[in-house]
Parts: structure tokens; sequence; C-alpha cells
């Protein structure tokens, strides 16, 4: 694989650099030193990873397969599926869809969750032939035009996580908990809804202030 | 002019420049790589914890559809095994190789692997493959093998004593002699341990779920007989460690070797189960405590002793003691570890490693001799405090351990503490107040880096450290602008690839402190490879010489009102880049002894009348030189409190006395801390004092410090609380309804 051997920074220049400059993270950029136009590649990633090309299968089921239809992120896919493949795996193994982390495999710990129909799910516990036809959203199809949702955005700013591999579940739960008019809004009633999601480094003082903050920047609407 | 920007982004308060790949989903982790005709392994795992091999029949497995390969002792290249040296860096704690032989030495070790065209078949088969053990009586854990009558093997190296301290335990006027005792705990990253293994041309690619890009390049490259520049290793994310993923395990040896048998790329992912057996673990411990105060409470004696369980196969010692030499003063010191083996997989370094479980006993007993005369406790740690490191003789190079005391205390209101046990009451729940002080070695590593001032006026770096969530590309970012003027959002930093400068392992809480010099210093390089380009005969600077050029905020000056931006400059000279490598030392000034520190006050609440104990609020003051970014590094310690919450009250890998099998293997069984357990207030104050004794950022790295000495406040709470004193953690319910 080429991009194994790249070691001069030469060989990355036209991927070059750097992150969004939208959102001004830095206040005190210095003078003089801008170059003219600075490619945001992340964005564009955010792009491409929602509008992900559809999948479909030609040819016939196998045995043990069904043929179904997914609607993930807006995206149709016509997938043949072995009956006992979870929604999970085939996100991520058959539509490359990886940004759904698999933590636990046993519906323990959240990190797979997404919503199907809006509904936050686990999907290590789904088969996928349960969801033909249904609406799934990942993290994925959360961003809009290269803005970040809400609540990625307050996740960034309140620093509401650390290694990041349970921060897509969490994302989803919080938009789903966001969502959803029967939950009290209290500090404590947040901790209690987003505990199906554990994080290890337990950046969970942040996460409650991000979903907070989410909330008040969606005017308690996502 | 760099100066005041200098100033600003070291310590500034910036998000994560890695964010938006992990918000977006964007982030390439281990297991998301999915290589062109990529295939599945699936494991299958001892079900016995001692004993051998009689037969695995595979014949079943093998006509499953999809199904390539299954590989066990009987059908499995012959590989190398790694030396296992630190200074090689080829280090790993299992020196078995997988499928080695028929023995079984723990429950839940490898003993086949599945591989086939897709995940689920590859699982699928592996239930159908059927081993015939011959079982042994196993030695369950560290119990059993403590009863075997087996002499503990002394771990020499880490020993220390000085003065005499039995006679002065025997003269002393108030003695402490108690016993405590951790429980096995599992790392538990929210990833799992994955390997995505090719091979191209006699060449191994390996996407690695790892702390150490390096480490674990060097160790695939003596198990597969290979020079190093035949191995990369791949790990921009991970989704964190915790010292599980800082060396090689067998699933990694595993899965290479299978696709390098099939010839095709092979993705391999332990189950969250086998997370707990065959990936490293905390070892339980044993620790012996004695302490003498005389009449006034200054300590006379103090005594350390530590065993505890490794593996049949290696030795793998917990160093409980290893803050105990150093923490207090005391002129009569005795510190000792060792181990006793059991069907257990080999333990490895757990976040704070040995500090964490040492503290839990030291600051537990420093709270009980503190008690037993009558005296606060943080009267009793002032009185022994200490700016000498005794057990070295060295002077501390920076310590601020009184004002971590003090700021602590006085958020906290320790002051208004009675010290009566069950004396503070809230309505029906008993209110416990508590507190223990931290410590941990600060370290550095040696590193090489490179920077690259480029012709697009962006700026690139690399380093083949990893971030495991610590927020390492953000403060390589904010180095490099330090150095160069030049903001975050235009410097690209790329970690975490073996082909890149060799950097150091993430763990330790070193890799803050070891990459920020040699980043420092690559950029310095690259700006006087820019000076050289610019007074070169096509430069516009050739009248200049060298010194003359100042830069700062990214643009060179003559220092006579002539100025341009690196990037016009490059452009103008029709060059790419200005290219700066380095390489600093690990190498610190003997005459001081490095350490970072701390104080952690803890409120639990019991109610007697439901058995409910929670922390209900934590203030911690925490010493660790200089802050490089306040988000991040508030974030580390607030992480690790909660984490030491975990160890507090609720974790512990048990296994069956009987059969020596795992009870708990699972998240819902071993229990972390989940967001309702979290502590409405957690308080972290950061007292920011740069050591410039240790390096010239001042700062000495922040990942361990927080959980170590937690436990140990949190049961001093309870004491306070609910006058039980429990030596034996997880502190849970039956043993304070007992």
């Amino acid at each position: 694989m080429a991009d194994d051997r790249k070691t001069e920074a030469s060989a990355e220049d036209e991927n070059a650099t750097v992150r969004t400059s939208r959102r001004n993270f830095l206040k005190f950029s210095a003078s003089g030193a801008a170059a003219a136009a600075v490619a945001s590649w992340i964005p564009g990633q955010i792009a491409s990873a929602r509008e992900a090309e559809p999948v479909t299968d030609d040819a016939l089921p196998g045995q043990g397969e069904r043929r179904i239809k997914l609607i993930v992120n807006g995206q149709e896919h016509t997938l043949n599926v072995p009956v006992n493949a979870v929604l999970l795996d085939v996100l991520r193994d058959r539509l490359n869809l990886t940004g759904t982390k698999k933590g636990c495999d046993l519906g323990q710990c959240g990190a797979c969750t997404l919503l199907v129909n809006d509904v936050a799910i686990n999907s290590c516990l789904s088969l996928a032939v349960q969801h033909e036809g249904e609406k799934i959203t990942t993290l994925e199809g959360l961003a809009r035009d290269g803005e970040l949702h809400p609540v990625q955005q307050a996740f960034l700013e309140e620093d509401a996580y650390q290694c990041g591999y349970c921060t897509p579940g969490q994302i989803m739960s919080a938009v789903a908990l966001l969502n959803d008019p029967n939950l009290p809004k209290d500090d404590a009633s947040v901790r209690e809804a987003m505990s199906g999601n554990i994080c290890r480094c337990a950046a969970y003082k942040n996460i409650l202030a991000a979903v907070q903050s989410a909330r008040s920047r969606m005017g308690g609407l996502a | 002019m760099s100066k005041p920007n200098e100033a600003k982004i070291i310590g500034a308060s910036l998000p994560r420049i890695d964010g938006p790949e992990k918000l977006s989903g964007a982030a390439k982790y281990a297991a998301d790589n999915h290589l062109p005709r990529m295939s599945y392994a699936y494991g299958v795992f001892s079900t016995i914890a001692s004993g051998r091999i009689q037969d695995i029949d595979v014949s079943q497995a093998r006509q499953m559809s999809g199904v390539l390969d299954i590989f066990h002792h009987g059908h499995f290249p012959t590989l190398y095994r790694t030396p296992s040296s630190m200074e090689q860096e080829n280090k790993v704690d299992e020196t078995r190789l997988p499928f080695e032989d028929d023995k079984v030495y723990y429950p839940g070790q490898f003993v086949a692997l599945v591989v086939a065209e897709t995940f689920e078949q590859a699982r699928a088969a592996a239930y159908r493959v059927k081993v015939d053990y011959a079982s042994e009586k196993p030695i369950a854990d560290l119990e059993q093998a403590l009863a075997t009558g087996e002499q503990p093997k002394p771990h020499g190296e880490s020993g220390h004593e000085r003065g005499d301290p039995a006679s002065a335990f025997n003269q002393a006027s108030n003695q402490i002699d108690v016993i405590y005792t951790t429980p096995m705990e599992t790392h538990n990253p929210m990833e799992m341990h994955a390997s995505t293994a090719m091979w191209d041309d006699g060449s191994l690619v390996l996407y690695e779920s790892t702390q150490g890009v390096i480490f674990a390049r060097n160790t695939m490259a003596k198990i597969f007989g290979l020079p190093v520049e035949r191995v990369v290793v791949h790990a921009p994310f991970i989704g964190s460690g915790f010292g599980s993923k800082l060396w090689i395990w067998p699933h990694a040896v595993a899965a290479a070797a299978a696709s390098r048998q099939i010839g095709r790329p092979v993705q391999l992912v332990v189950p969250r189960q086998q997370m707990f057996t065959t990936t490293g673990h905390r070892p339980a411990t044993q620790q012996h405590i004695q302490i003498g105060t005389d009449a006034e409470g200054r300590l006379v004696a103090l005594s350390h002793e530590t065993v505890n369980a490794t593996s049949m196969v290696n030795t793998v010692a917990e160093l409980a003691g290893r803050c105990t030499p150093t923490l207090y003063s005391c002129s009569n010191v005795k510190v000792s570890h060792a181990t006793v083996r059991a069907n257990i997989g080999t333990p490895t370094a757990m976040r704070a490693p040995g500090a964490a479980p040492g503290l839990f006993a030291l600051e537990s007993a420093i709270d009980e001799a503190a008690v037993a005369i009558g005296m606060d406790p943080l009267a009793f740690r002032k009185l022994n405090y200490t700016e000498h490191d005794e057990g070295q003789d060295l002077p501390f190079s920076s310590i601020h351990l009184m004002e971590a005391y003090e700021k602590g205390a006085e958020k906290f209101g320790w002051s208004r503490r009675n010290p009566e046990v069950g004396s503070m009451r809230d309505g029906n729940e008993l209110i416990g107040w508590g507190m223990a002080a931290c410590n941990w070695e600060a370290l550095k590593q040696d590193s090489e880096a490179h920077v690259s001032l480029r012709s697009n006026g962006t700026v690139y770096v690399s380093c083949a450290t990893q971030d495991i969530g610590t927020g390492t590309y953000t403060v390589v970012a904010q180095t490099a602008s330090a150095v160069t003027g030049v903001p975050v959002d235009r410097i690209q930093v790329k970690l975490g690839d073996s082909t890149y400068p060799r950097g150091p392992l993430a763990g330790g809480s070193w890799a803050t402190a070891t990459v920020m010099p040699a980043i420092a210093k690559a950029a310095k390089a690259a700006i006087e490879e820019l000076k050289t380009y610019a007074t070169g005969d096509d430069g516009p600077f050739q009248e200049a010489s060298m010194d003359d050029l100042q830069f700062s905020d990214g643009q060179l000056s003559d220092g006579n009102g002539k100025s341009i931006t690196f990037g016009e400059l490059l452009k103008e000279m029709k060059l790419a880049n200005a290219d700066g490598r380095a390489t600093t030392s690990g190498e610190m000034n003997s005459d001081y002894s490095y350490n970072s520190f701390g104080a952690h006050f803890v409120e639990v609440r019991w109610d007697p009348g439901i058995s409910r104990l929670r922390v209900s609020r934590v203030v911690s003051a925490i010493d660790v030189g200089q802050i490089v970014n306040q988000k991040t590094a508030a974030n580390q310690v607030e992480g690790a409190i909660v984490m030491g919450i975990g160890m507090a009250l609720y974790e512990q890998t048990e296994y069956d006395p009987r059969s020596g099998l795992p009870v708990n293997n699972n998240y819902a069984e071993y229990l972390v801390p989940t967001h309702a357990d979290q502590p409405p207030e957690v308080d972290v104050l950061l007292l920011d004092h740069p050591d410039y004794n240790f390096s010239e950022f001042g700062a000495r790295g922040i990942g361990e410090i927080g959980i170590t000495g937690l436990a140990g406040a949190v049961a001093n709470a309870v004491y306070h609380a609910t006058g039980k004193r429990i030596r034996s953690l997880p502190i849970t319910l039956d043993k304070l309804m007992a």
C-alpha cells in the first residue's frame, strides 16, 4: 500500500492540512503567517462519509442469506445478508460505516448506539434483517453541509471525550434524549439517561456539560 | 515577538485538534480498516484454567461455509519469541507465543483461530471447534497461590531499605500493623484489542490498537524474524488502553501469522470476555504495612511489603511500594515486592501501576496511624512532609505538595470536618470526609521528531508516538505553534505510524514530557533550514547573514523592515518545504528526584437504612508542573478520579475458586463507573508550577497521577462515616454491612 510508506511531508502537500477554520479555534492567530487559502479537510470527510455510495448486491441471496433494503443516513442500500448478521457488523463491514463502534457485542457498553426511526438502540443486539426499510441514522449522518451537529459541536467545545471510542454512542444517545420530550432536563436525569453509554476514560463531567450546552443551543429541539 | 505567543499557546485551553475526526466518525481505529480481500478471524479460547489439549477436532468447523483455515498448536507456523527488552523496545509481558504447544496455563488462552470470509462465518465456525482437554486442578487466584506454600519469589531490584525499620517499629510509641489487599482489575478500554494484518511482498503491515507503534513494530519483527524495516504498524487512533495496549499480546501474532498463511488480510478482534484473560490485567496484591510513630505523630518506622499474583509463564511484579520510600520523611523504611504464580493470564501495567494499589494501602494506613493518636490526617501528613526524596537522598526537582494540601483543603472545606466517626449527617445519610496524597514518578524517554515548514503556509509535524485520548495531537500542535508562531489550525500533526521518526510509548505519563522537547528542537531546526535557504544564492535575504534573521509569527525578518512569511519565501524559491529533524534524550540531571504530587479530598455519603454508598464530592489539587492544555489536562485528572472511584467501590475481576474460570468477564458484571456513578461535584485544581529542572517546558505529565491515592481517600472517608476500616478493595456493601 503506497500510503504506508509516507515519510516526507512533501508527499502530502495535496491534502495539506488543516482543521476547520470556521470556528476560529485560536483567538491569537498569528499576524502575517496566513496562507491565502487553507483547505479545510474535515467538512469534506464528513460529507464523504455521509454520502456513502449506495451498495447493491446484484446476485441472488446465497444459502442462509436474505435480501434487505437498509436506509442509512438517507441512502438506500440493497444487501444480501446472512440472517444471523448483526446490524452493527453489516454497517461496519458491508457499508464501511465504521463511525459506529463495537465495544462489547453484548449490549452492555453503548458504543454501538445509533438511531432507528429516531429511537436509540444498541445495534450490536439487533439483527440486520429486522430493519428492512427502516430509517437508520449513524454518527456519520448527523453533520449537515460540513457543519457539525450541535451535539457534536458541544462535545468539541466541552472536551466531552478522550480516546473518542465511546463518543459515537454517547452522541447518538444525547441526540435521542434531547429529542425525547418525556425526559426531564435536570443534570441528575441526564446522568441517568446517559448511563447506558460507558466511557472508560470517564469524561462524564464534560459529557454532561456538552449535553446541556447542546440543549440550549438547539433551543430544546434537536 | 514569539514570546507572548509562546506564553499563550502553552497552557491554553484549546479544543482537541483531532476532535472533528473523532466526532464525525472519520477517525480510523484498528478494526475500522477494511482492506481489499480481507478475511475475519475469531478465536477459540480455553475453557479450562490449567492442563493440556488432548485433541482438537476441526472437522465440522472446517466444512462450514466461508471457512478458510483453522489454526491451532498442530497447525501453525514456527515463529520466534521476542527477547522482550525495554532497551531494545520489543518488550512484551507474555513471552509465550500463541499455539506454541498443547499446554493451557490460564482460562481464556487462545487454543485455536478460525479464519473465514466473513465475521459471522468465523464466529459460527469457532463455536464448532471441539477441544478435548486433560484438565488439572488450577491455582485460581492470589489467595490459593499463597496457600500452596510456595515461597514468594522476591523481586530484588525494586526493594528499598534504610535505617533499621524492624527495631524502630518495635520501639515506636504507636504502631500500626495491618494487611491490605487489592483485587485483580481489568483495564477494559472501550475499544477491544484489534489487529488488522496484511502482508505486502514479504512485509507486514499491521493496524493495531497499540499504545506504542515502535514497540509493536520491533516486537513483530523479532517474532517473524524480519528486519524492522519490513514491518509497519499503524495506530493513528486508539480506543484507549490504560496500559493493556502497551505491548503486543498473542492475538496480534495470531492475526499476522494467519494473514501470511492464507495470503490475505486478516482482521481479528479480541472479544470483550477474553480481554479479561488474554490481554493483561492489574494483578491482585497483598500488602503488609507497618507504621511506627512517636508521641508527636512523627513517622519513625515504615515498612511496606507486597506480594502479587503473576502467571505461570511470566513474572510481572506490581510495585505497590514504589511511592513509599519517597512520599514521607522517615529514617527507617523497608519496601519489598515478590510474586507467586497462579493459573491466570500474565499481568501488565494498568494506569499508575504499583502506585494505584500501593497508595490505597499506604494512604489508608497513614490515616489509621493519624486516627490512632487522635490527630487530624491532614495535619499528620503535613507534619511528615518532606521536600527531600529520602529514598534517593536527592531534593525533588519541584514540589508543591504543601500547596496542594492547603488549596485542596480550603476548596473542600476540610477545616469544618468533625473528626468524630459518624458525626456528620445530612438527613438519612452519614457523611464521611477523607483525604490522601497522590504521587507519581516523572519520567521521559528518548524521542525523535520531524517538523516541516511548507510552501503552502502550513506546518507538518510527525512523530511515532500515539494519542491514546490524552490530547497528544493537540499538545504537539501547541508545541510547534509555540516555536513557529503559526496557529494550530495551520499545523498538521501526524502520529501513530511506525514509519515516522521514533517516538515514545504512550504510557507512564511520559509522552508529553518526551515529545515536547523533540518537536521544539525539530521546529527550530526547520527554521534554521529556512534561514539557510533564505540567505543562499537564490534567497530573498542573500545580503544578510543567518544570524541577522529573526523568525517569529511565521515570518522571517532582517530587522531592517523586510519580512516575508515562510510560505511565500519557499514558494518564491520554488521549494516545497524546509525540514527539521531532531533527536532528544530522555536523560535527566541526576541532581534531583522527579515526581508529581497532589492531594485528594473526598466526601462519601452512606445511607445505612438502604445500605447505599456514594462518592458525592471530590476536590483534587494536582502538582504536575506546567499545564500544557487546561482542557485536556483537567479531563485527564477528572477521568482518573472516576476510575479511582471504580477501583475503590466496584472493580474486581473474579475467578471461580473451584474451576479457576472467570466469573464476571463482561461489562455488566465487572462494574466500571457509569455516568450515574459520577459524583455531582468534581473539582480539579491544577497548580501549574513549571518544573524547569525537569525540562525546558516544565511539564511532567498527567495521565496517572489522578488515580493514585484516590481509593485511599475514599476508604478513609468511608471510615469517617461508618467507623469501618475496609482494608480489602473494592469497598462493597457486604463489607460495610458485616
